[in-house]
């Protein structure tokens, strides 16, 4: 045993045991822990009502590991027996937490005082989390004497680190990249990046504006071509010949100038829409953190 | 009549074969984890009326996005063994910097001097140490609790006007 280590004993017995009607197995629980852990004991006392405590520093020698003995099991019968005949109880339960590192381990250890026998054992290996400790102790204790409270086991699971793939975000660089794609900017916007978001609306506003144009006035040329040549082909006149020649001419040339200018915007649009798209996604909103230097450098 | 002999036989080397050991049972969080015992696989958590020898164990729990357990355990000669794993996620984390000539160590094991680095980092507090032309200008701690982006700043120097 280390020499710096805080040794905290404390024995819980039932009110019922105190006065001895009771015909429900009785518990006497010790705690051993290496760290000083002051909420524990309110903690114990608050969540397992008609309880005592003691503090019996006699018992060091069960603060030894256990395992260290070539009968663990059987390595503390006479202290056991001891135990139950001085308390009147049926079992005693035994938990030691320590710390390693960022990690800390419960084990529990419950011996019938009848045999002096260890009868159950649990180990408990996790990283530390706000009064893990604590919530885990009363967790085991409430296991053996059978009163386990719902809020342990729902504070336990929300202390505990999400699996990644079931963490859901509010917004996702995935629900910007949609959102752009159903209008150019919306994405954008819906991140926050207000500036981008202009920019890639009043873009995609004019290009489509331009290909929009662009087809009515080829639609327009087109036909007024035909309306030429049809008038065209309907006429002697020599004068209309040539007008409508002149006419229908022009007409095609407006049709093949605008035509390809709607196939160009429409692709700069549809281009665009989709490059839109995927800068929404890029510059999507994830999760970050900005750390800032903490040392004074002088 | 012989077929009854058999199935005594039988019914008593079963038993005196589970005498002596102890009943394992064994939770994972989350469910639904191969657990290894020694080399074999137990099947998928939580594993319910499995028996063990007493004496030492080696559980290798694995699970993908999840930072690997293995476990020795000292099995005494008890009635009932109950263990709990908690297995921790590994997130994947992209650590960024604008500043210049920083090197930078997380838990002293990890060092980069670049300005943006991939990890895969287990949930929880990591110990960053900053250092600048070989002096250490920063430590502290930063929690990792989702898949996220870190930016390093270093600390300006208020203006003297």
């Amino acid at each position: 045993m280390r020499m710096n280590q805080r040794i905290l004993v404390h024995l819980i017995l039932t009110f019922e045991i105190i006065l001895g009607f009771n015909p429900e197995p009785t518990y006497l629980v010790l705690n051993y822990f290496d760290r000083d852990l002051p909420a524990a004991e309110q903690a114990l006392i608050d969540n397992f009502s008609n309880s005592t405590f003691e503090f019996d520093p006699s018992i060091h020698h069960m603060f030894e590991n256990i395992d260290n003995h070539e009968n663990p099991a059987a390595s503390h019968m006479v202290t056991i027996k001891e135990l139950g005949e001085k308390y009147q109880v049926n079992y005693i339960l035994f938990n030691r937490i320590e710390h390693i590192n960022d990690r800390f381990i419960l084990n529990g250890l419950l011996f019938n005082t009848r045999s002096g026998g260890l009868i159950h054992r649990r180990k408990i290996d996790l990283k530390q989390y706000l009064n893990g400790q604590i919530n885990e102790l009363n967790m085991w204790v409430g296991n053996t004497v059978g009163r386990v409270e719902k809020n342990w086991e729902k504070n336990r699971e929300s202390i505990l680190f999400s699996d990644p793939e079931e963490i859901n975000y509010e917004k996702t660089p995935r629900g910007a990249a949609i959102r752009s794609l159903a209008a150019p900017g919306w994405g954008q916007a819906y991140s926050g990046k207000k500036v981008s978001a202009g920019l890639w609306a009043s873009t995609e506003s004019s290009l489509s504006l331009a290909a929009i144009i662009s087809f009515l006035n080829y639609d327009k040329a087109a036909k007024s071509f035909l309306k030429n040549s049809k008038l065209y082909d309907g006429t002697n006149d020599e004068k209309e010949v040539a007008d409508y020649r002149a006419a229908a001419e022009n007409d095609w040339n407006d049709h093949k100038k605008y035509s390809q200018l709607a196939i160009v915007f429409a692709a700069a649009t549809g281009t665009g829409w989709i490059a839109n798209s995927i800068h929404a996604w890029i510059v999507g909103p994830r999760p970050y953190t900005n750390i800032y230097q903490q040392w004074n450098t002088k | 009549m012989k077929y009854y002999y058999k199935r005594i036989a039988a019914s008593l080397l079963l038993t005196a074969s589970l005498i002596g050991q102890v009943k394992l049972a064994v939770n994972t969080i989350p469910t639904r984890v191969d657990v290894h015992l020694d080399g074999i696989n137990l099947g998928s958590s939580p594993i319910r009326n499995e028996r063990v020898t007493p004496g030492v164990h080696k559980f290798e729990i694995k699970k993908k996005g999840y930072a690997p357990l293995t476990y020795d355990l000292l099995v005494n000669p008890a009635q009932a063994v109950q263990l709990d794993f908690f297995l921790n996620p590994v997130y994947k984390v992209r650590f960024k910097t604008e500043e210049k000539g920083l090197i930078f160590e997380l838990n002293g094991e990890h060092r980069w001097d670049v300005q943006l680095v991939r990890l895969e980092l287990e949930a929880g507090n990591h110990f960053l140490r900053v250092f600048k032309i070989g002096e250490i200008i920063d430590e502290q701690t930063i929690r990792v609790d989702e898949p996220k982006k870190f930016n390093y700043y270093l600390k300006k120097p208020l203006s003297e006007e």
